[in-house]
């Protein structure tokens, strides 16, 4: 398999305090988003950070993982979905540090049972390149719940 | 503290589904459409969890350089600062490289490419990635 290689840019203009930067999605043009210090570690309004960028990429590294998980099983699913929470924290001596990243799925998949999808969000969490890094400084947990489908 | 969520829903199998990042609570982006297609083949305008990593890291490293100059008494006008990140399949993620073209009054080369350093040892999504096996910064003055 080739190495993919994708890129994102930031303009910041100004100090960090009071300046503000767009940050763009460079490989695809299918973001262009605002940030400041502010939105991250203060008040949001509306504006992203790079923690919560880094949640959006974890949930989609785990509901991509989980999902081929799910389907190597037996039990491909119908439909998931994932919440990812980034926590940063001051960290004595360290300053901020990135120290938690929280998983939470909920997945509709036919004939399965709840042994069926703890073992795969396991799996899931063990094969996605994202949890593997980030559980070298942080800590990964991960919940997954069952819900019925349409019908 | 500060903690920042993400959503998403996906449709289907890995190959076949596709999947979409819902929302984020800041409300800065989303809806926006992932496939494993667009991750690892062309990305046909949809975005990857690595870009996804790389627009942070781009972020953070831009505040932590700003921040790190400013202390020094030399505060930036502009840094434009580009990362990409390399995704191995069944590997891993692999590499992020940091590119800053900065204008920063008052400053001589050598300050300034000690700042760009301590930025990527310093910052908090550089930390984050401390198991990703080459983290690279190539810095400059414009």
């Amino acid at each position: 398999m080739p190495r993919i290689v994708r890129e994102a840019e930031i303009d910041w203009e100004g100090t960090t305090a009071r300046g503000a930067g767009v940050v763009r999605a460079a490989s695809t043009g299918s973001f262009e988003l605002s940030a400041t210090i502010a939105s991250r570690i203060e008040v949001i309004e509306g504006k992203t950070s790079p923690e919560e960028l880094l949640a959006a990429a974890h949930a989609t590294c785990f509901v991509t993982s989980l999902g081929s998980e799910l389907a190597r099983l037996g039990n491909p699913p119908e439909r998931m979905h994932v919440r990812c929470t980034i926590t940063m924290d001051e960290v004595e001596a360290a300053g901020h540090r990135i120290v938690a990243s929280h998983i939470a799925a909920r997945a509709v998949v036919p004939g399965a049972d709840d042994a069926t999808l703890a073992a795969a969000a396991e799996a899931a969490d063990a094969g996605c390149p994202f949890s593997a890094l980030i559980r070298a400084t942080a800590t990964v947990s991960v919940e997954a719940v069952l819900e019925g489908g349409d019908s | 503290m500060a903690d920042r969520t993400a959503h998403v829903i996906w449709s289907g199998s890995l190959m076949e589904g596709a999947g979409t990042i819902t929302s984020v609570d800041s409300g800065a982006f989303g809806p926006l459409d992932v496939t494993w297609a667009a991750r690892t083949e062309d990305s046909d305008g949809r975005t990857s969890p690595e870009e996804l990593i790389a627009a942070a890291h781009a972020a953070c490293f831009s505040m932590a350089l700003s921040h790190g100059l400013a202390q020094a008494g030399t505060p930036p006008e502009k840094l434009d600062v580009d990362a990409t990140v390399t995704f191995v399949p069944g590997t891993g993620i692999t590499k992020s490289a940091l590119t800053v073209r900065a204008v920063v009054p008052g400053i001589d080369e050598p300050a300034f490419l000690h700042a760009a350093q301590a930025a990527v040892e310093n910052c908090p999504v550089s930390q984050a990635l401390a198991a990703v096996p080459e983290i690279t910064v190539d810095a400059s003055l414009v």
